[in-house]
């Protein structure tokens, strides 16, 4: 019984958000306390493919991609570092790594403006993705400082001692076997980006306007039919990444 | 070592600046050096109540979605069809912008969202006014409902890791030992869980502490919780106290310098056994 219920409910946690963003996204002058909308329209669809809800999605679009690159470029040999040192070092090591994931972004923000209008890059989208890199890299170096802690170090030594580069042993050796995790690392990194609301206002000062921060602007001005449209399309990277993970589980290796 | 230094050093950066943001030596609007941002933050009762609220919320909304996470892993750690589903079920709003929770919060527990327009259906209400404010209330109800809903996903998917990795073993020997399924359940799954989850829920709560968004849609405004409070000093008009939100910048960060401690010590004394 109990089982059958919190099975219902976690139907429900899963499918209802995408139903209720859907419905509130063309129900038009639907006042309480009407259960369905009266009438519908597509203006905020249409805002989505022509108006500034497209825009702001390929601004976040953009963002988000030279977020997940350059962080995941910036972590992989930091992860690798961490994940090579034992003892009270690895703690201190990880501590360091997880300060830019635990810092409030909001306090992170504002700690890094004057760095930024200084260099700038205050305001633009360049400063904004230097933002972004800052939480993702952390994430990221987390991540690829557990991915490996699993990788036998022999497999270096071997190579280093038969004449391999440390760039040979990197691009021969090291990228091949964690090929994959490399997929999800960026994958990760890039919705680091995308939902990011409080560095993007504090750097991107209001002028680099990406999709959570049109979804921000549309709740504070009621505009909830906009807002939601907003909200579906944030949805669709998180789903794919999810469907895209559980695909590679259920792969044969 | 070096090379983790190298993450933490915006960090640290802000910090820097953030101290001599707030002793007035950098800024747009510094005069010299000065005490006043940093006695008149910590002298407000704003600054108390808000940081206090920011922990007692987190602390709340992270409990509940640690208990669900770990009730819902023990109860569907099978290999039946109900179970596999309702492993890949929990996980869907894991990745979720927190700007998309608070916006499927604010339409379905609004005044005027789903759940009063159901009840007012059902007619236990008959007015909006009627339903009881949920969102920018003083207890903060709709914003920890929001926040726990946002992390149970995460905090199932690490309690089913732990239990599939450390749980068989353990209740096996404790059930040859003699031990009633109830005991093994109370005495082995739930501590084997529990050491598996804590530095999972710590992180959980430093993001909520943290949450900008999901706190400016949906908490209350007084208190304030600690990112709005900061946030809104730094918006101020009078540019005289602006610097007053480096003082708070800092306080939110020391909070989050205190949790990490907290959270590698945690993994440290479990590695260590």
């Amino acid at each position: 019984m109990g089982r059958r219920v919190t099975l219902a409910a976690l139907v429900i946690s899963a499918v209802a958000p995408l139903m209720l963003l859907g419905l509130w996204s063309v129900g038009d002058r639907w006042f309480f306390p009407a259960l369905i909308p009266p009438t519908f329209t597509t203006d905020s669809w249409r805002a989505m493919l022509t108006g500034q809800l497209g825009a702001a999605a390929v601004v976040s679009g953009v963002v988000a991609l030279a977020t997940a690159v350059l962080s995941c470029a910036l972590a992989m040999p930091i992860g690798h570092a961490v994940a090579r040192l034992s003892g009270w070092r690895r703690h201190m090591a990880s501590a360091l790594a997880f300060l830019p994931v635990a810092a409030p972004p909001i306090a992170l923000g504002l700690g890094l403006q004057y760095t930024f209008v200084a260099l700038d890059v205050s305001g633009t989208i360049v400063g904004v993705i230097a933002a972004h890199v800052v939480p993702a890299t952390g994430f990221l170096a987390i991540y690829f400082s557990g991915v490996f802690t699993a990788l036998d170090p022999r497999i270096e030594d071997e190579a280093r001692s038969l004449g391999a580069t440390p760039i040979q042993v990197w691009t021969r050796i090291t990228i091949p076997i964690v090929r994959r995790h490399i997929g999800d690392a960026l994958a990760l990194g890039f919705l680091v980006s995308w939902a990011q609301v409080p560095l993007t206002l504090v750097i991107g000062g209001g002028i680099v306007r990406t999709l959570p921060l049109a979804v921000y602007d549309y709740l504070r001005a009621g505009e909830t039919r906009y807002a939601a449209t907003g909200a579906l399309l944030l949805t669709v990277p998180p789903i794919l990444a999810l469907l895209a993970a559980r695909r590679e589980r259920v792969a044969p290796l | 070592m070096r090379l983790a230094a190298l993450v933490a050093a915006p960090v640290l950066i802000g910090v820097l600046y953030a101290v001599l943001g707030a002793l007035g030596l950098v800024g747009l609007d510094a005069h010299g050096y000065t005490t006043e941002h940093v006695t008149r933050i910590l002298g407000a009762g704003s600054t108390w109540r808000g940081i206090g609220w920011s922990l007692a919320t987190a602390t709340v909304a992270t409990a509940a979605a640690t208990i669900t996470g770990g009730a819902v892993a023990i109860a569907f750690r099978g290999t039946r069809l109900g179970d596999r589903v309702a492993r890949a079920l929990v996980a869907v709003p894991l990745p979720m912008p927190h700007i998309v929770a608070a916006t499927l919060s604010l339409v379905v527990l609004a005044q005027s969202g789903l759940i009063a327009r159901l009840l007012y259906a059902l007619g236990a209400i008959h007015s909006a006014a009627q339903m009881p404010p949920l969102i920018l209330d003083g207890l903060g109800i709709g914003y920890m409902a929001t926040m726990a809903w946002k992390e149970v996903p995460f905090l199932s998917v690490v309690a089913i890791s732990v239990l599939a990795t450390r749980g068989p073993r353990l209740e096996e020997v404790a059930r040859t030992l003699g031990a009633t399924p109830r005991a093994t359940l109370w005495r082995v799954t739930v501590p084997v869980l529990w050491r598996g989850l804590a530095p999972a829920a710590i992180a959980v709560a430093i993001v909520i502490a943290g949450s900008f968004e999901g706190a400016y849609l949906l908490a209350p405004s007084n208190p304030l919780a600690l990112p709005l409070l900061t946030y809104e000093r730094y918006r101020t008009i009078d540019a005289a106290r602006r610097a007053d939100a480096y003082v708070l910048v800092l306080m939110g960060l020391m909070l989050a310098v205190i949790a990490v401690v907290a959270l590698e010590w945690v993994r440290a004394r479990w590695d260590a056994e």
